[in-house]
Formats: C-alpha cells, structure tokens, sequence
C-alpha cells in the first residue's frame, strides 16, 4: 500500500517541481503538507500499526484528493493529463484493497492476477508520464517560442514607433522649409511682379516723354494757328464794319462770329492737351534738381496760401478755412523745394476740388475745412493735408496713384497731379499714404527724411 | 530790317509771315525762312541777304544744330544777333546759348508778343 503514497508524494513533488518559483505561497504550502502527509502515511502504512485499513484509506483518500485537485484547479490546468497517469494504477490498489478487505481467500486465489494487473498499470503510468513529459515539454517550448516571438514583436514595434516618430520629425521639417520656400517665392514673385511693372512704369515714362516731346510741336502750331486766325478774324470784322450793311453782310458777320467761336475751341482744347503734356514732361522728368535744406513750414504756408488764391481767382471758387498745425521750431529738410512746392499745391488743390464736390452735392450746413500739419518724427518729418470732404471709396484708393487716372469730370482734370505728387515724394525717398472714411474725410500723409541717405 | 528764321518746321514760315503780316505789309520788316543750319549760312553767305540783322533759331533740328549754328553765325557774321527757340525750356541749352553769344531765349509755345517787343525794340534802335 505504500505505492499509493508514493503515487501521491511523486506527483506532488512533479507538481511542485515543475512550477518552481512561479508557483503561489498559499498552493506550495498545500503541496508540502500533501507530501509531509503522503510521507506519514507510507512510513505508518509500512510499520503495519493497527488499524492498518484506516491509514490504507486515508492513503487513497489523499491521491483522490490530489488528482480531483489537479484537474479542478485552473493553475494546474497544463498538469490535467497528469490526473489519469496514475488512474489504472489506483484501480488496481483499489481493487486489491477491496477485495482484501472483504475476502481474504478470493484475494489469495486472484493475487496473481491482480500483480500482472499492478505491472499493467505501472508500465501504463509510466508511458502517460513520459508522455506528458514530453507535451509538457513541447508546451514549454511553445510558450517560449511565443514569448520570444512577442519579444521580438515589441522590439520591431519599438523600433516602428522610433521610426515614425523620425519620419514625423522630419515631415515636419520638411513641412516647415516648405513652407519657408514658399514665403520666400511668394515675396520673389512679388518683387518681380513689381520689377516688371517698374520696368514698365519706367519704358512707358521714357515714351510718354518722348511722344510729350513729339506732340508739343504740332500743338503750338494748332494753338498759333487758331489764334492767329482769330486776330484776322477781328481784322475781317473791322473791315466788314466799313461796308454798307445789307443782310449778306450781316450772314458773313454771323458765319464768322461761329467761325471765330470754332477757333476759341480749338484754342481752349489745344492748351488743355498743352497742359497735358506738360504734365506728361514734368512727370517723366523726375526728381533731378538739387536738394537744399529749406523751411517746410514756410513753404507749406507759401504754396497753400497760393493755391488759395489760385482757387478764389479761378471759375467756381469755394469758401474754405485753411488751418495750418506746424510745428515749431521744425529742423530744416533737404528738399528741392521747386518740386516739393508741387507737392504742396497739388494736394490742397485736390483737397479744394473734392470738396467743391461735397458742397454742390450738400447744400447745407457743410463747412469745408482743410488742415494741414507739419510734425518732427526725429529722422523723419510728417506732413498732413487733411480735408473734411466726400472721402475716398477703398476701390479707388489704390488707383489714385495711377497716372491718367482721374474722378474729375469732364475736362477738369488730367489724372497726372497725384501721380507726380507720388513720384516727388519718392524722388525725396519719401512714403505717401492714404487714410480716408467715406462722407468724412481724406487725409493725405507724406513722411520725408530730414537727409538725404 | 531784315530777319531770318530758322526752323525744320516749314509751316514756321506760314506762322511767322501772318504773325507779322502788318509790318511785313508796311515794309518796316522783311522776314527770310532757312529749313536747316546749312541752309540758313548759305542765306547769309549770299550778298543779297548780307543785310540780316537778327536771326531766330530752332535749337532741335536734323544736321546742324541751332546752337552750331549760333557759333557760325558768331565766327563768320559777328554784327548779326542771334536768339534761340527751343522746346525744351532746360537751364542746360540755355546756358550754352547765353555762353555762346545768343541775345535771347525763347521757349516754345513762341510767345509772339515777347518776340514782336524784341523786333520792335530793334526796329527802334535802329
């Protein structure tokens, strides 16, 4: 009977051996006691002490017990095949047991038997052991085949995730110069945009010069001619005054009367196209002349109390208040104060025009006021003209500086003034910028350096 | 009293001898046309017309130039006045000219009234 308990102590101790130190304290405490106790059992179950049947029982309740702990407990669960190896060989510990218990005489009779039985059971044990061996073992190898499997899985996510994390690195970069590229071409594009249309501005001004030039002659010739045919015109009526009047003469007398009104056009026409053109010389000219250091304040009072004057004494003259804000003392400023002066002239006189405008279309309470500054910005000095008239549409604002282009109507204007105003305040490496709000007002503001750079 | 112009404008001429019709007319003035510098010294080389006194020139003009013209008028006929009438009204040519011993500068359009004072005046004088 002892082989029972050694049954038990082996597969205890296989049990505990092949979990290690994998296995949990509370278990590894139950299997040292289950062998402690298979080792009482056997030593007392071999000394024969009485009574030798309850020790032999509690012998196979303690395999029963391991083998139903085996294949229910779920950290055993590889170990369940281990479970049946020892089966046959319980069943015929059993039977033998029994069958000793019950009779002793058909124990004596079948004993042989029940030993082949016993060697059955054994050579059977120890083939589903070696069996199990050998599952295990494959299991084993399995699982560390999956384990460096795994392994290897989370170095290559390791190195795939270092990877992309390079890759984002560098797209972004490569995201990030992109888009400096693109800056930077879009501001080249810019600037040979501009170049092209400098070039333009500026073959288009040599021609605009020289067609200005071509022009000027037959246009004296119209302007002389018309003009000269005018005073004979006064001849012929003096002389048409000395013959008796009779209604042929008085037809003569009207036809040239139209005649000479023709000419009166012909002569106002041709000194607008004149002014035109001298415009056109002006424009291309350019800022040639010499820079002086000069009195801004001065000048600016000068050239817009002319501009006063000049408006009062023209067709359609306005009232105006005039507010000069100069500041005093101001440093002089190099400038050529011949071109400068334009300057001056050219935006009161817009400001007057714009708000000639303003006053036909708001017969009313409008006073119509313009202010001009003057301020020192240390390098720099500032100067304002500002008037309180219709305002300027932003889809204007950017053509205003366009020669030819013009909001007067009719004959009034050439479209060149601002133009010019433009190209002076350039020529004096100065800036010119345009503030206006619809219905209230239009202020024009040149920045020029103090020095010429 | 004998004038010259000089201008490669020939509708100049047309101009001019309406402009002065009257003492055309009244003989007080006589006015000779020249197309081109050489031809304006060929005028003066002649003896017929060795009684120019005043001669008015485009600066502008293909060959001779009115201010090349202005110094052969000076070199050869030094009695005669010059005056120059140019298109463009620069400080540049009109120095020249001054420096070149032109009497006067005019700048087209031509004002004719400055002119006519500037004959009468010679007219006066003489």
């Amino acid at each position: 009977m002892t082989f029972i308990n050694l049954v038990s102590l082996f597969l205890l101790f296989y049990l505990k051996r092949s979990f290690g130190t994998e296995l949990e304290d509370k278990l590894k405490k139950y299997l040292n006691y289950g062998m402690i106790l298979a080792g009482v059992l056997a030593v007392i179950t071999n000394t024969g002490i009485p009574p030798v049947y309850l020790y032999q029982f509690f012998s196979f309740l303690l395999v029963g017990v391991i083998i139903y702990l085996i294949v229910n407990t779920p950290a055993f669960e590889e170990h369940k095949n281990l479970a049946i190896t020892p089966l046959p060989i319980i069943a015929v510990s059993l039977f033998r047991f029994l069958v000793k218990l019950y009779d002793e005489e058909l124990y004596e009779s079948i004993d042989t038997y029940i030993d082949a039985a016993g060697v059955f059971a054994f050579i059977w044990a120890v083939t589903m052991w070696v069996n199990h061996r050998k599952e295990i073992k494959e299991k084993k190898l399995e699982k560390l085949i999956a384990k460096e499997k795994e392994r290897q899985f989370h170095i290559a996510q390791e190195k795939k995730n270092e990877l992309e994390r390079l890759v984002q690195e560098r797209t972004s970069e490569i995201t990030k110069q992109k888009e400096e590229l693109q800056e930077a071409l879009d501001s080249l594009r810019a600037t040979q945009e501009q170049l092209i249309q400098q070039e333009k501005l500026a073959s288009l001004g040599q021609l605009t010069a020289g067609i200005a030039h071509e022009i000027k002659n037959p246009l004296n010739f119209i302007n002389n001619f018309s003009e000269l045919s005018q005073d004979f015109l006064d001849e012929i009526d003096e002389e048409l005054q000395k013959i008796p009047h009779s209604s042929e003469v008085e037809n003569i007398m009207d036809l040239l009367g139209d005649v000479k009104s023709n000419l009166g056009k012909i002569r106002h026409h041709g000194s607008r196209a004149d002014g035109i053109v001298k415009s056109m010389l002006m424009h291309s000219r350019g800022g040639t002349g010499s820079k002086d250091p000069t009195d801004l304040n001065a000048l600016v009072k000068e050239y817009s109390n002319l501009a006063f004057h000049g408006m009062r004494a023209n067709p359609n003259p306005i009232n105006v208040d005039i507010q000069l804000e100069l500041e005093e003392p101001l440093d002089k400023v190099e400038l050529n104060s011949e071109d400068f002066s334009r300057v001056i002239l050219n935006l009161v006189k817009n400001a007057f025009d714009a708000m000639r405008e303003k006053i036909a279309a708001e017969n009313g309470d409008y006073k119509a006021k313009v202010t001009i500054r003057t301020k020192d910005c240390g390098e720099n000095v500032l100067i304002e003209v500002e008037d309180n008239g219709p305002g300027v549409p932003d889809e204007i604002k950017d053509k205003l500086l366009m020669p030819f282009f013009t909001t007067k109507k009719g004959t009034e204007g050439t479209g060149l003034g601002l133009s010019i105003t433009h190209d002076i305040i350039k020529s004096h490496e100065g800036t010119l910028t345009i503030d206006s709000k619809v219905g209230e007002f239009t202020r024009f503001s040149i920045m020029i350096p103090k020095k010429k750079s | 009293m004998k004038i010259l112009i000089v201008d490669d404008e020939q509708d100049v001429e047309i101009m001019f001898l309406q402009k002065f019709r009257r003492e055309i007319k009244s003989k007080l003035l006589e006015v000779e046309f020249a197309f081109s510098g050489q031809q304006a010294l060929d005028l003066l080389s002649q003896s017929d017309s060795m009684d120019v006194v005043y001669v008015f020139s485009d600066i502008n003009m293909p060959g001779m130039s009115g201010l090349e013209l202005l110094e052969n008028i000076k070199s050869k006929f030094p009695q005669i006045q010059v005056s120059m009438i140019s298109a463009y009204g620069d400080r540049e040519n009109y120095n020249k000219a001054i420096k070149s011993g032109a009497k006067g500068f005019f700048t087209k359009p031509v004002d004719f009234d400055s002119l006519k004072n500037e004959i009468a005046e010679l007219l006066t004088n003489k």
